[in-house]
């Protein structure tokens, strides 16, 4: 891949991917043009092609052109610690406010929701089952690997997304339906952090939860590894 | 004989670049080859560091960009925005400003 040296290198000086990918469009269709140029001034093909990447500029050069312009650094590169300690939290909880939202909002919308508590139907219950186990399962692990991916995409070291991947494990977020049986009113539907719950319930009742999460959540931290120890 | 002192040039090219956009859009190759032609050669920026010049320009609102295909070939065309035309003539004013001063000192006795 032409300019892959320079891509690497762009990369692990932290611009964000987004203006390398641009840089690099743009500095291969300005090479296509100086390449056609010095093919019509009667180069043949090979030495109108280095003339051209000479012209162009050598890969320090535009290196050091784009790192010239701090803007391009992309935020997980500049504040790290922000984004990888306290925005995977914040995410985790956004995402599971969007998977309980539709449920919460319904429930409100056709009249279930009473002061005796939510008489919810069985259409109801089953959404709302699928919901906490899309919860519990989906979200953690998938942040983290959206994490994982970040720091990978943007060269960072793994240090950061195992904070990220360590952060969101110990928030351990565990998503909760609870209704009596079928019309009887009352329940909840709700999120909580999993060491919350152990202090309120103990170790019995929440560790099968926790630990199914906590492997899930864990895996992108052994993909990350794995693949360290395979480039090596 | 083009000028060596990148010094010298500091904000130049920069300054060029939003004069030549200010008459028509142009993508990078073409903004180039007008600096260097119109310069006659003086004044020629580098091939491919004039992007990241043109990206930052375009980040701060002064430029806007759009893709475009001409004779079958696609690039990425640049333009002055409103935000750019006052950059340029604050650019423009301190420019003759300093052109100005420099002569003076130049051919003082």
């Amino acid at each position: 891949m032409q300019f892959e040296v320079l891509s690497e290198n762009l990369l692990k000086c932290g611009i964000a991917p987004q203006y390398v990918r641009r840089y690099l469009t743009e500095l291969s269709e300005h090479l296509e043009d100086l390449t056609a140029e010095q093919r019509a001034a009667g180069f043949d093909p090979e030495d109108a092609a280095i003339r051209a990447r000479a012209r162009l500029g050598s890969d320090d050069e535009l290196a050091g052109a784009m790192l010239a312009h701090k803007d391009f650094r992309s935020w997980a590169a500049r504040a790290p610690l922000a984004v990888f300690g306290l925005l995977p939290p914040l995410v985790a909880l956004l995402g599971g406010f969007t998977v309980l939202a539709p449920l919460v909002l319904c429930a409100r919308e056709t009249g279930m929701v009473t002061h005796g508590g939510i008489n919810a139907p069985q259409w109801f219950r089953t959404s709302a089952a699928i919901a906490c186990a899309v919860g519990n399962f989906a979200i953690a692990p998938s942040v983290a690997l959206g994490f994982a991916l970040l720091a990978t995409c943007q060269r960072l070291r793994d240090l950061w997304p195992l904070l990220a991947i360590l952060v969101i494990a110990l928030l351990d977020l565990q998503f909760q339906a609870t209704f009596p049986m079928l019309g009887h009113r009352g329940g909840a539907l709700g999120i909580n952090s999993g060491l919350w719950l152990f202090h309120l319930h103990g170790f019995s009742e929440t560790w099968r939860l926790a630990a199914t999460q906590l492997v899930l959540t864990l895996l992108p931290a052994f993909w990350l590894l794995h693949r360290r120890h395979a480039t090596r | 004989m083009p000028i060596e002192s990148t010094a010298l040039l500091a904000g130049v090219p920069e300054l060029m670049m939003l004069r030549l956009l200010q008459a028509q859009e142009m993508y990078g190759y073409e903004i180039v080859q007008a600096i260097s032609s119109r310069t006659g050669g003086i004044v020629t920026p580098g091939e491919g560091v004039v992007y990241p010049l043109l990206h930052a320009l375009e980040k701060e609102g002064a430029l806007k960009s759009r893709r475009k295909t001409v004779n079958g070939r696609s690039r990425v065309y640049y333009a002055l925005t409103g935000r750019g035309t006052k950059k340029l003539a604050s650019l423009s004013g301190d420019w003759n400003a300093l052109n100005s001063v420099v002569q003076k000192v130049l051919h003082a006795v």
